[in-house]
């Protein structure tokens, strides 16, 4: 366990730990029975009816949400059922359950796997050969496959597992039998939350971290280094772009709304959705390059220059527009530009001299109208030439293509045409059984769909037609 | 020899190790209290000389380089028992740390979890310390001096392990270890059932004071027949 402190508790625990703190409280806690075994008598028995009671009255919320409560204490292990240890829910009735201590430092397993933390698969194994004696051999299931699994991984050091095994149980032998039976009982719990058996969910799993490593982190010591690095980080701070709010939301709602009727999953898609009825009418009509594209496809064309150029079939429609324009050479000259950005590294050299030779020298075939002070720029630029040397000229290219050809195409009588003749594919029938009372959607559209959606696997969704709504 | 006192420290070590566990089990339930707590202290120091004693001699021997193969293998096997002790023992103090500090027992004083568990330790402190019996009182703030005691053990004993990862090399992959799977069911002397959750009630023949109390019983009845047949022969 080499050096560093744990990470950052997990929120959630220590929240639940408060929780158990209060329950214990002599005056205001949750009250306390004792558990009969024949002859021995054990104290601080809670029933899960008490539990639940205590829970609503103290943080006033309804009985539903404090038996879900209840049922995260006993899935992390603070609480524990006497009488079936393997079920770990909480039951509303007089179930006995009883505390136990749950070290914080330890649930944090994210931090510490197996390879840091050899004493975890040791103490593992060590409960599994103590359960073993106890058994006389008869350990069943996981617990056994587990076992064996611990064996041929840490073989080296058996012997001091089956040592440590016997010593403890012989250690555990000094109490009286109730204290004994209470730590058997903690001791199981403890590896049941820690070690779930197949088909359990972990409660202890987290997902992946997303944020920076940092985050979280217990600073032992503000030393100088800390400080250089707040102070950087603050530095990198400032120099951040800042854009109100205000203005980010208005193009987020402006965005999502122009959007919304051609996401398939907000909106469903015509004819149907490939992946429910196994037609892939769908794909072949938005196919990159295609005659008659879809009505949609046309209408984002519309949105944006950047997504016309995306579509090779909105671009190629763009530079049959810029022929009869005469200015053609433009969109040339920006899609060699690309192609030297992503092409090869080996070419760049022949592929800078050819687009000079072509757009930019004086009297060249396709010459493209740069100002004068890009053009001196890249000329600087030509006598180094790597991959993004002509960036300002294709930038500057682009910008006037966008500003100028982009609103006179929108505008012009082809595109109107390729509106007017762009299909709305009809909607798919699907074909159900006779005995089906509602029809199936063909393209259904999780977002929405109603909240309880039936069981039939074959009638995916119940939801309202969106289908004409796609236009 | 060398070897039966090496393997003498480590089963002592192995008994403090495995008694310091146990009463770390404890710690902030309803059976804590200052007395636990030093019962704790005792059990950890008592772990930490067992500790520094058997490392000195296992360092010793393997760094004799006029050791047999045969004697070199047994060594080995003792450092990997030996590094894994440390290793448990460094967990259950930072365990018992975290605990010790998470449940004060000075003001202000947090509640302890009622775990049912009720009796005191007295008798597994007395275990590890090979003592027969433990009588002690300890003082009301025990527990805040020995907070940073257990700090610096806690880096004692980091230390040593890391000193011992560096000064000694043993390749673990090579050691192989005498039990196999299921050895602990061979012996007799531990498998008997002990705090079985389920409610059976074993007279298991392995309680000492229950065999004591069945021999007195025993002669007070044979004594008791013997009397009646006296009476009767006399009458």
């Amino acid at each position: 366990m080499a050096g560093g402190r744990p990470g950052a508790q997990m929120p959630h625990l220590s929240k639940m730990e408060r929780v158990v703190v209060s329950m214990q409280d002599p005056d205001q806690g949750v009250e306390m029975r004792n558990q009969r075994l024949r002859i021995t008598v054990i104290p601080h028995t809670v029933a899960g009816s008490d539990v639940v009671d205590w829970l609503v009255q103290k943080y006033c919320i309804s009985e539903e949400e404090a038996l879900h409560l209840g049922t995260l204490l006993v899935l992390h292990g603070y609480l524990y059922p006497l009488r079936r240890p393997r079920s770990l829910v909480l039951r509303p009735d007089d179930t006995p359950y009883r505390f136990q201590v749950r070290c914080n430092w330890e649930q944090t397993p994210y931090f510490w796997t197996s390879t840091l933390w050899p004493a975890a698969e040791l103490d593992y194994a060590i409960y599994l050969t103590k359960k073993n004696i106890r058994k006389q051999g008869a350990l069943v299931g996981h617990e056994k496959e587990h076992y064996d699994q611990l064996h041929r991984k840490i073989s080296h050091t058996w012997d001091l597992v089956v040592m440590q095994a016997r010593e403890q149980l012989r250690a555990a032998k000094q109490r009286r039998k109730g204290d004994r039976l209470v730590i058997a009982c903690q001791e199981q719990t403890y590896w049941l939350v820690n070690r779930p058996p197949p088909g359990v969910p972990s409660v202890l799993e987290q997902g992946p971290e997303r944020s920076s490593c940092t985050a979280g982190r217990v600073q032992m010591t503000k030393n100088t280094e800390f400080y250089k690095r707040e102070m950087e980080r603050y530095r990198k701070a400032l120099t951040r772009a800042r854009v109100k709010s205000s203005v980010c939301l208005e193009a987020y709602l402006k965005f999502s709304s122009q959007h919304a009727p051609h996401d398939p999953i907000m909106s469903g898609c015509l004819p149907s959705n490939p992946w429910v009825t196994d037609d892939d009418t769908y794909w072949t009509m938005n196919a990159p390059s295609v005659t008659v594209p879809t009505k949609l496809r046309v209408e984002r064309w519309g949105f944006s220059f950047q997504e016309l150029l995306e579509d090779p079939l909105g671009r190629a429609h763009f530079m049959d527009f810029l022929r009869t324009e005469f200015s053609a050479e433009n969109l040339s000259f920006w899609e060699a530009c690309e192609e030297l950005r992503h092409g090869g590294q080996a070419q760049v050299h022949a592929m800078v001299d050819a687009v000079y030779q072509q757009f930019l020298a004086p009297g060249a075939a396709c010459w493209v109208n740069i100002d004068s002070r890009t053009m001196e720029r890249t000329l600087e630029g030509l006598q180094q030439p790597h991959r993004y040397v002509l960036d300002d000229a294709q930038l500057h290219i682009y910008m006037l293509m966008k500003k100028d050809s982009y609103s006179r195409f929108l505008k012009s009588a082809a595109y109107k045409d390729l509106l007017a003749q762009a299909v709305i594919p009809p909607e798919a029938k699907r074909r159900v059984f006779p005995f089906m009372r509602k029809l199936p959607h063909s393209s259904p559209s999780p977002a929405l769909l109603p909240a309880s959606t039936s069981g039939e696997p074959v009638a995916a969704a119940s939801g309202p037609e969106c289908g004409d709504g796609g236009t | 020899m060398a070897r039966e006192e090496c393997k003498a420290l480590l089963d002592a070590l192995n008994k403090a190790i495995a008694c310091y566990h146990h009463l770390v089990l404890t710690v902030g339930g309803s059976a804590d209290s200052q007395n636990l707590r030093e019962e704790l202290q005792k059990t950890r120091q008592k772990a930490q000389e067992l500790a520094v004693a058997t490392r000195a001699q296992l360092t010793a021997a393997l760094r004799d380089r006029g050791l047999g193969a045969e004697e070199r293998a047994e060594f080995e096997r003792l450092w990997v028992a030996f590094s894994g002790c440390l290793d448990l023992l460094e967990a259950d103090m930072r365990r018992a740390l975290a605990l010790s500090t998470a449940f004060p027992l000075h003001a202000p004083r947090r509640p302890l979890v009622r775990t049912g568990v009720a009796g005191g330790a007295a008798g597994v402190a007395a275990r590890a310390l090979s003592a027969r019996s433990l009588r002690h009182e300890a003082e009301g703030d025990f527990d805040v001096d020995d907070l940073r005691e257990q700090e610096c053990e806690i880096l004692q004993v980091s230390e040593m392990i890391h000193d011992m990862e560096m000064k000694v090399n043993v390749p673990r992959w090579t050691v192989q270890a005498r039990q196999t799977a299921g050895a602990e069911l061979l012996s007799s002397a531990g498998a008997c059932s002990v705090g079985a959750v389920s409610v059976q009630e074993r007279t298991g023949p392995c309680d000492p004071s229950k065999a004591l109390a069945a021999t007195v019983f025993s002669a007070v009845l044979l004594a008791a027949v013997a009397l009646a047949v006296c009476v009767a022969k006399l009458s």
